[in-house]
């Protein structure tokens, strides 16, 4: 297991920048911290050998470790209701559609010290005022919205518990089952509205809600269902209510973390862990898919119990970026009671400083946001399609028994909540423990079997291993200073599997090799799902699995553009970015078992790729590898003009089979027929791909995550590492290269 | 609920499996290796590491997120080739009820 664990404030630090430090005892009692450069990770007795520096700096002496929690779970808190007058006669209402009922008690929404809508342990819906308790005897449907409220008439000493199942498929009206119970109340002010959870004892948010909520009100006077309908479905007749109190719109602010209240009193609130909003809502029957353009039927916002944003540590201690220290990837090492090997590594990249040129003309771009895509991802735990993937059984190692026992982390992108549904957020305001050297994954292939992190100091060891110069830049930096900071180098080199982009990364990087830049994407399955920032919350992602790709889930129906942009999620190919545009190659399929070398084309003789094949020979390559046992594989990319692949561009050397658990991706599946296999499918392929721009610049791309493993064979001394050499030297030259055909060819 | 049952007739791709446990099979082999280590189980075979690319423990999964790991005591490896046969075998025995040892006499 891991005895202790921690995260970093930010991923990306410049020289002088303070890194904030959050550490957890998960059973040390003490620990000491270091901070080390990163050069290779694997440590797989066939491979370079694991090698980190450490770096003189002091953080301290040992520490007394802290245990903290995680608590996941998701809800609306809009603090300040202590500004209205004492509450006597009230409705507290709302619109719910609940995703799992599991035995939990769940609560809808809450006036602690007033009132409460919840739903029981048994799936019944409850409410609560003073000390009086209601029980309907309708149970809640995951299959139905529902218009619950709870109201009291004071005069008739009346504490009334109403709900109204919508049913679609059913020929007559919503009809409310009400329950009621003779109550004497006094007159309260709530210091709060909770929404989707409640205030437990001890204070502590409890009984997330599963499910989605919209439009919850509060009036101060007791309505009947009837008119609760009526007003609910109707906001500006609603707003206009002299008996209204305030009334939460979710479809409003969509994109932020704000709660609008709509009621002149504007007791306006905030989401905490990061629910999914703009989803659709009460009203929603298809009428519009896309959030933007019809906001108003997207007023529902999906809350989980398993929803994570922040986990809100103490900070331990911070560390200042000394102004010298090199760009690079650097841990700060967390030694668990003097066992090294229990160290924890919070990894994060020192980039180049903002205010001054680094010299370095070769960046290696840090893929951040792939990192956060699959931070804390259980595949081999939670998918048992896993095993059938990777050919072989599942490997534990401790991060992942770690996970097992703390779901509570929260999830990557790959998971789904406990309701089933997709998890779009994913958060680096957590520890993420699969983003640490050493540690093994599910879909490295057979040998190390690493992935994303991990897998990259493959390339991270061969920048050292060749003694190339190099800064480390990030994938939020790219987002946030686009083209600025990338125009600095001429060589950008991808990681593994840089798979998840934001509009503004893929901009920069096309707008790079437009404009005569170097781009050596080594990986595969790159440049792939749209994913987006929030302005509002930093450190969070948003992607949304629309229509095609291999997905583990879908967003649902009329969810599809995102939350936090307005933009349509999925596929970049289907936002008119096909990766094979940018790079020549684009996503084709995928296998976790072996690979394969690839095999020279006629084109590996065209003078325009003589730089690359200086001192190699065919007629195949890559024989090899850490990844797999060779070069090609894991997931593979082809190109393919009509994805926008160049036409002027060399497809240089193929793999030319895989094994049969290699399929075809979903968006080229148009007819299900039983020969997309590796064996059998020519269209299952890598090829190593090689193009100039108009600009000057070039593209090398090797359409596979195995190509880095096989550069780390034999100590980064074969025919693949010298290739990917070759490459580099020509590309790191001020020289253009030369427009096949000329400029506007 | 996978349609495909392993019976008897499903022995030359056990052997094939003993002879290759990774990397390229027959379709009839995948089959087989689709239905051992499909969604038809409650409890999962996984390999715990021990130390990395040194030492395995076999376990079992159960479904369900969270669920504790059980370690089958006294059951390690020290290579994944073997430690792939071992899983073979148990999940054969676990589906046909037949031993595949005595089954593939031949085997080891």
């Amino acid at each position: 297991m891991l005895p202790i664990v921690g995260y970093t404030n930010k991923l990306t630090a410049e020289p002088g920048e303070t890194v904030d430090v959050m550490v957890s005892s998960f059973g040390a009692k003490t620990y000491s911290a270091d901070l080390r450069q990163i050069i290779q990770g694997d440590t797989n007795p066939e491979g370079p050998g694991y090698k980190d520096h450490l770096i003189t700096l002091d953080l301290g002496g040992t520490r007394t470790a802290i245990s903290k929690p995680f608590n996941p779970g998701s809800c609306v808190i809009v603090p300040g209701l202590g500004a209205l007058p004492a509450i006597q006669d009230f409705t507290l209402a709302a619109v719910v559609r609940p995703t799992l009922l599991d035995g939990r008690r769940r609560s809808i929404v809450a006036l602690p010290g007033l009132a409460e809508i919840a739903i029981d342990g048994d799936g019944h819906l409850t409410g609560q005022a003073g000390d009086i308790a209601l029980v309907s005897s309708v149970k809640l449907s995951t299959k139905h919205w529902h218009v619950v409220s709870l109201s009291y008439d004071a005069r008739k000493e009346l504490l009334s518990l109403a709900i109204a199942r919508d049913r679609d498929e059913a020929s007559t009206p919503p009809r409310a089952h009400i329950v009621s119970t003779k109550a004497l109340l006094a007159a309260r002010v709530p210091s709060e509205c909770i929404i989707a959870a409640t205030r437990g004892a001890d204070g502590e948010l409890t009984a997330f809600l599963d499910g989605k909520v919209d439009r919850p009100a509060l009036f101060d006077t007791c309505l009947e269902p009837d008119t609760i309908r009526t007003l609910l479905t109707d906001f500006a007749l609603l707003r206009r209510q002299r008996s209204l109190l305030a009334a939460w719109d979710f479809s409003r602010r969509m994109t932020s973390r704000t709660i609008c209240d709509i009621s002149p009193f504007q007791m306006h609130g905030h989401i905490h862990n990061a629910p999914a909003r703009a989803m659709t809502g009460w009203l929603w029957k298809g009428q519009e898919l896309d959030w933007k353009l019809r906001p108003d039927l997207y007023s529902a916002i999906h809350f989980h119990s398993t929803d994570m944003y922040d986990a809100g540590w103490d900070v331990d201690f911070s560390l200042t970026i000394p102004n010298d220290l090199k760009s690079g990837v650097y841990a700060v090492r967390l030694v668990p009671d003097g066992d090294e090997d229990s160290a924890y590594f919070c990894v994060f990249a020192v980039r180049p400083p903002r205010d001054r040129p680094s010299g370095n003309t070769v960046a290696f771009l840090f893929p951040t946001c792939s990192y956060m895509a699959y931070a804390n991802h259980r595949l081999g735990m939670d998918v048992p399609g896993t095993e059938i993937g990777m050919g072989r059984a599942v490997e534990l190692d401790r991060h992942h028994m770690f996970l097992q026992n703390n779901p509570g982390i929260g999830f990557s992108v790959y998971e789904t909540h406990d309701d089933e549904s997709g998890v779009f957020h994913t958060s680096r305001l957590r520890p993420i423990v699969d983003m640490q050297p050493k540690v093994k994954s599910f879909l490295g292939g057979f040998g190390s079997n690493i992935w994303q992190f991990n897998a990259d100091t493959h390339i991270l060891g061969w920048l050292d291993a060749i003694g190339q110069d190099h800064d480390v830049i990030t994938d939020e930096d790219m987002h946030a200073d686009g083209l600025t900071l990338l125009q600095c180098y001429n060589v950008v080199i991808t990681g593994t599997h840089p798979e998840y982009y934001t509009r503004n990364m893929i901009e920069a990087l096309q707008g790079f090799t437009d404009r005569g830049g170097r781009l050596m994407y080594l990986g595969g399955n790159g440049f792939y799902w749209v994913v987006s920032f929030n302005e509002d919350m930093p450190g969070i992602m948003e992607c949304r699995r629309s229509e095609a790709g291999i997905r583990p889930w879908e967003p649902g129906h009329g969810q599809f553009y995102h939350g936090f942009t307005g933009e349509y999620g999925g596929l970049w190919r289907r936002n008119d970015h096909p990766p094979n545009h940018l790079c020549g190659v684009g996503m084709t399929s995928q296998g976790f078992d072996v690979s394969e070398p690839y095999v020279l084309s006629d084109n590996a003789t065209d003078p325009r790729a003589a730089f690359i094949f200086d001192g190699i020979s065919g007629p195949g390559i890559g024989n090899f590898g850490l990844a797999g046992g060779g070069a090609a594989g894991l997931e593979v990319d082809r190109a393919d003009p009509a994805q926008g692949t160049p036409d002027h561009a060399l497809v240089l050397a193929s793999s030319v089979r895989h094994t049969d658990i290699y399929l075809m991706t979903p968006e080229d599946l148009l007819d299900p027929t039983p020969d997309w296999s590796g064996t059998q499918a020519d269209i299952i392929r890598a090829d190593l791909t090689f193009f100039e721009t108009e600009g000057g610049g070039a593209v090398f791309s090797t359409g596979s995550i195995a190509w880095a493993g096989a550069m780390a064979w034999n100590n980064y001394d074969n025919e693949v590492a010298r290739m990917t050499h070759n490459v580099l030297r020509r590309f790191n030259e001020e020289t253009p290269f030369d427009f096949p055909g000329g400029q506007g060819w | 609920m996978a349609r495909y049952q392993i019976t008897e007739e499903d022995l030359a791709y056990a052997q094939e499996f003993m002879e290759t446990p990774i990397g390229y099979h027959s379709p009839g082999l995948q089959r087989v290796l689709n239905r051992m280590r499909g969604a038809d189980w409650t409890r999962r075979y996984v390999l715990v590491i021990e130390e990395r690319y040194r030492l395995w423990r076999l376990a079992q999964l159960p479904v369900g997120r969270g669920a504790q790991v059980e370690i089958i005591e006294g059951v390690v490896y020290t290579d994944l080739v073997e430690a792939e046969r071992d899983i073979f075998r148990r999940r054969w025995k676990d589906l046909t009820g037949q031993d595949l040892d005595t089954a593939l006499p031949q085997t080891t």
